[in-house]
């Protein structure tokens, strides 16, 4: 009984939408029809789906991007969070400047990088210029562009994994560290056998957030590139908005949203499955030290 | 009304002006206009330059005709998708839109627009002075009529969708002080333009040839078809075979990477505002585009190159074909007004209207603007583009619900071919082997 607004809620505010959003893929349904007018066409869109290069191109596109910035966000963040993690002058001041970026629309974000690798007016080739090299093209080149999308992404959400692993640092037990400095552990060897496997519970949600995030970026990549040159930087979160948009689809943009959907669950799933496995065999650990005692 | 959020300042502003024009009006009403007095008018216009200076103008609508006029300015695209939710009510909030030219076969298909007929069959409504014979045909063609040949031109079974209003065909722009120190001739064919947007960054080290939109998707595929036409090539044969893999079909993708090659860095991922810009910053001789950029290369306020620019036809191939686009003005299905909406219609399109935008620096509908002395003193260019609609080709690109599909796939198959050195002939075989599937699922080969 007590349950019931919950649920009322979750079905209405969760489940409705997806149902929704499921039921539509199942449609040949475009923007001029109302959704009681298209018409069902069964795993029509799923199986075109399978042979829509585009599609796939978009995917690859879309893990390649998600596991390049996750890896070089995890690297950085951690590693700025451990270098940050002291008491110094000035040091509250410096983490807020630093968490800036991730303050910011990605509309802007997207603005501003692309002025920033503007062939002509842009301050990365005007500096090369100025230095007498060749200029880059940042955005006109497929593999550069696909580069330049990577670093505004690093740029700006490296500061989110810095935040919540300076808060899972100083959340740590300072026995544990302190013990392992009585027992001479080096700064190094904190870092791997006591800092890094206590974070790691906050550090597999941290990397799961940034993944999901990662698998949806839209707008950034829509200033800066609009998915080109060619489909080099078009991820699947903007081949879903054009498939909507420009070709009128919506059963088939439905279909891939779904698709995506169950590659984000499937993430999930992994990663809180990981999770489990590692307080199980944590619990192991800790019953075997108690039977040994 | 319901709230627009996005309702530009200026819009807006021009929209209260003309409300407060009306009321101040209200006794100068002439008697054809007595029965929509009072009306307020809902429309949904993009932001672009024709429609800018037609805001100048709108207030004199309501200060003629007491009927009130409020103004949703969009950016263009935003507005076909606005559009598109809005016309799928029972009601809408519009009473009358302007449309993106490959909008038609979606709204008519979609059975969302009104047919005009039986409002110019209206003796109550229709101006027997509006002479529809001196609206450019070619922009009526392309922009206004549906149910004809191939589905989206004229012909017997033809009818009449919209108006064109902020209509454009496209010309070549050139630094005439450039030509002139390097003793360079206009180019009248596309084989002469190549030569000398080739020739262009020798003679000017640091210049780029030609200016031309190129970005992956919509604009590649623009781009394409600006040189496709000349050289006498088309997306589809009559039986709706896709030809783009054809001999005009590869030297157009041919031209377009020479092009882009003997341009300046970032040439290959210009959108038509990068193009222009370029050319207005001097950065460019030449600029193929729009004959909507004409009045900003003008503006001294924005252009480093007004007074030094000409313009000349759009180069020939095979045949002179330049293009036809832009925007029309409908009325939805779904309006509240629907008379009154067809008034300003005509208002907006008539003559006097039309030279009054046109001296705005709006793009002309009709050859009397064209012709019109005034106009052209002031716009000098004006003659070359009156003469450039001869050749406008209303059957420019295929206006059929599938197209945004092709073209997508089309424009970033170019921008392979532009950035990624894919072989212009695979590349082509791969977009018709997809458009003749687009098109097998779309029903179009039922008959055949």
């Amino acid at each position: 009984m007590f349950l019931a607004p919950a649920a009322a809620i979750l079905g209405i505010a969760l489940l409705y939408p997806i149902g929704y959003m499921i039921y539509a893929s199942f449609l040949d349904w475009n923007p001029s029809q109302r959704i009681g007018e298209a018409d069902w066409v069964g795993m029509r869109n799923y199986l075109k789906l399978l042979h829509d290069e585009a599609f796939w191109e978009s995917t690859w596109v879309t893990i390649r991007f998600a596991s390049i910035v996750v890896t070089l966000e995890m690297i950085l963040g951690v590693g700025l969070a451990m270098l940050l993690d002291r008491n110094l002058r000035g040091m509250s001041i410096l983490r807020t400047i630093f968490i800036l970026p991730m303050m910011i629309a990605p509309i802007v974000v997207g603005l501003m990088w692309r002025y920033m690798y503007h062939p002509q007016v842009g301050i990365f080739n005007r500096t090369l210029k100025s230095l007498g090299f060749d200029p880059i093209p940042f955005l006109s080149e497929s593999n550069w562009a696909f580069a330049s999308v990577i670093i505004s992404d690093v740029w700006q959400w490296t500061p989110f994994i810095f935040i919540l692993s300076l808060a899972a640092l100083q959340s740590l037990p300072k026995s544990a560290i302190e013990a392992s400095r009585i027992d001479g552990a080096s700064g190094w060897q904190q870092v791997l056998h006591i800092k890094l496997p206590l974070m790691l519970p906050v550090l597999i949600v941290t990397v799961l957030l940034r993944l999901i995030d990662a698998f949806k970026v839209l707008e950034v990549i829509l200033v800066m590139t609009n998915g080109g040159p060619g489909l080099s930087t078009e991820v699947l979160a903007l081949h879903i908005s054009r498939t909507a948009s420009e070709f009128r689809e919506l059963g088939e943009a439905a279909a891939m949203s779904n698709v995506l959907l169950f590659l984000l669950m499937l993430l999930t799933i992994c990663m809180f499955g990981y999770t489990k496995l590692q307080e199980k065999r944590s619990l192991h650990l800790r019953q075997a030290a108690k039977e040994e005692v | 009304m319901k709230h627009f959020k996005n309702i530009l300042k200026p819009a807006l502003l021009a929209g209260l002006m003309a409300f407060g024009a009306g009321g101040f009006a209200q006794a100068d009403v002439a008697p054809q206009y007595k029965p929509y007095e009072g009306t307020t008018l809902v429309v949904n216009f993009p932001v672009f330059p024709h429609y800018n200076a037609a805001m100048k103008v709108i207030q004199q609508f309501t200060e003629e005709t007491g009927i009130n006029v409020e103004v949703d300015q969009l950016a263009y695209l935003k507005m076909r998708e606005r559009q598109t939710l809005e016309l799928t009510k029972d009601e809408g909030d519009y009473d009358l839109i302007s449309y993106v030219v490959f909008s038609k076969a979606d709204y008519v298909f979609a059975d969302q627009l009104e047919n005009l007929a039986r409002y110019f069959m209206n003796p109550k409504l229709a101006d027997p002075n509006y002479d529809a014979k001196d609206l450019i045909d070619g922009y009526v063609q392309n922009i206004g009529v549906a149910g004809g040949e191939k589905g989206y031109l004229p012909g017997p079974t033809g009818s009449l969708y919209g108006v064109p209003f902020g209509a454009e065909t496209s010309a070549l722009a050139y630094r005439a002080d450039i030509f002139e120190k390097h003793g360079l001739k206009v180019p009248e064919t596309l084989d002469e333009m190549v030569d000398i947007a080739c020739k262009i960054p020798q003679l000017e080290p640091g210049m780029g040839g030609l200016a031309m939109r190129a970005a992956s998707g919509h604009h590649a595929s623009h781009a394409f078809l600006l040189l496709l036409n000349p050289l006498g090539g088309a997306v589809f044969d009559d039986n709706w075979q896709p030809i783009i893999n054809n001999e005009q079909g590869v030297a157009a993708a041919n031209m377009l990477k020479k092009i882009t090659d003997c341009g300046i860095a970032g040439a290959k991922t210009f959108g038509p505002s990068e193009a222009a810009a370029a050319f207005s910053s001097g950065q460019y001789a030449m600029f193929l585009d729009s004959i909507g950029f004409a009045a900003g290369f003008e503006d001294t306020s924005k252009s480093q190159v007004a007074g030094k620019v000409q313009w000349a036809l759009h180069p020939k191939g095979v045949v002179a074909a330049s293009q036809t686009g832009g925007f029309g003005i409908a009325i939805p299905k779904n309006a509240k007004h629907k008379e009154a909406a067809f008034l300003l219609l005509q208002w907006l399109t008539s003559k006097e209207t039309d030279l009054k935008i046109a001296m705005e620096g709006g793009n002309p509908s009709r050859f009397s603007t064209y012709q019109d002395a005034g106009l052209n003193a002031k716009y000098p260019y004006s003659a070359t583009f009156g003469e450039a609609l001869k050749f406008a080709n209303p059957d420019w690109r295929p206006i059929i619900p599938t197209w945004g599909k092709i073209n997508a796939d089309l424009g970033t198959t170019l921008s392979k071919i532009l950035t990624e050195g894919l072989d212009p002939k695979e590349g082509l075989d791969g977009v018709a082997e997809r458009a003749h599937a687009i098109m097998d699922e779309a029903g179009y080969y039922t008959w055949q």
